[in-house]
């Protein structure tokens, strides 16, 4: 049995893309459904997207050609995980929602969350090396919160610039390995994405979700998601953390003979060798 | 500093080991290229990876990033910390 995990947001695009047929037809349902230019990685000419939304329609690109390419040589899930954004890919591979669906969601909702930039400074934080507790406490102390939970000394905070900074120096002082910030659009995984709730809620109901063909596993409460519970997760996750620590456990004991990370990076599968390192 | 080269031998290994990198042997892997960003392509949770190798494996401790960017300048980098502050 393929499991298949599809990854959150790069935190960069790759500086070639790939030419060939698949990639092509990608390129032209971002063109139509989000006025996003794959191949030169911008906007379309009079479209209106900030650099955050651009990169999350290539990041769901991505995973969705890594899963084509996967097809066409005859691999096929049989269990599907996401992280965050992966969500939008994972539901293509489950069959719940088309490609054409999976940009509309993630251009639209990328949108939706760029209203939040213009009123406040948000960022993203990575303290890598210290235990939850010191982490949560540092985000807790700082108004910020604990928006991944990707292994035991992995994490990322999010929420407003000055609370993730403050939040990020004091794991530096409690003897984080290190420390390293990035400007955000948005709040990601907290409850301050409450502000666009009924928005991002809008923008789901007008779609259409199918039973999954592949069960696909959340990473919010690790249960295998329904075409009913779908709409609201997709909110949701965007309110709540992302645990993948608890999701890799799951996964691990789910009997699948190969794993493959299906998108953009390695971060999952970096996240898994360490969770494994810890359990074996 | 002067390091042996079965220590640059065991450095190579503990990275792959550590990494599960299984498609290189320690031959492949340049003693003197960097092993961030070009060369091997590591990140930060590849770093803090090492870090616990390196204290498993030889009782070496990299107490911070700062130091984790000289001490992982590349395996004969490396190899020299773990000489020079084993137990």
């Amino acid at each position: 049995m393929n499991l298949w995990l599809f990854p959150g947001q790069p935190l960069q695009f790759v500086q070639s893309v790939p030419v060939d047929r698949e990639f092509e037809a990608l390129a032209v349902l971002c063109r139509k459904h989000c006025g996003y230019d794959l191949v030169k990685q911008q906007p379309v000419s009079g479209a209106c997207l900030s650099h955050h939304t651009c990169l999350q329609i290539y990041g769901v690109a991505m995973s969705l050609y890594c899963s084509r390419q996967l097809y066409n040589v005859g691999c096929n899930p049989g269990l599907i995980a996401e992280h965050s954004l992966g969500i939008y890919a994972a539901l293509v591979a489950a069959k719940s929602i088309s490609e054409q669906v999976a940009l509309e969601l993630v251009c639209r909702h990328g949108s939706c969350m760029f209203r939040m930039a213009s009123q406040k400074e948000y960022a993203l934080g990575c303290p890598i090396g210290l235990r939850v507790e010191a982490v949560e406490a540092a985000a807790r102390n700082n108004g910020a919160f604990v928006a991944n939970y990707n292994t035991s000394r992995h994490f990322l905070i999010s929420g407003e610039k000055v609370a993730v900074e403050a939040a990020l120096a004091e794991c530096q002082s409690a003897g984080a390995f290190s420390v390293s910030s990035y400007p955000c659009e948005a709040p990601l995984h907290t409850p301050l994405m409450a502000e666009v709730e009924p928005e991002l809620a809008a923008i789901v109901q007008e779609y259409r979700f199918t039973e999954p063909l592949v069960p696909l596993v959340e990473s919010i409460h690790q249960t295998r998601l329904t075409a009913s519970a779908m709409p609201a997760f997709l909110v949701q996750e965007l309110l709540q953390p992302v645990y993948w620590e608890r999701t890799w456990l799951k996964l691990r004991n789910s009997g699948f003979v190969r794993c493959t990370e299906v998108g953009s990076g390695k971060a999952l599968s970096k996240f898994n060798r360490w969770i494994d390192a810890e359990h074996e | 500093m002067i390091v042996s080269d079965e220590m640059i031998v065991q450095v190579k290994q503990m990275i792959l080991s550590a990494l599960r990198i299984e498609d290189m042997t320690p031959d492949e892997i340049d003693t003197d290229a960097p092993l961030f960003g070009e060369g091997l392509g590591l990140d930060s949770i590849d770093a803090l990876q090492l870090v616990v190798a390196m204290e498993k494996e030889f009782g070496v401790v990299v107490p911070d990033a700062a130091i984790g960017t000289t001490v992982f300048a590349s395996v004969r980098a490396m190899a020299a910390y773990i000489t020079e502050n084993r137990k």
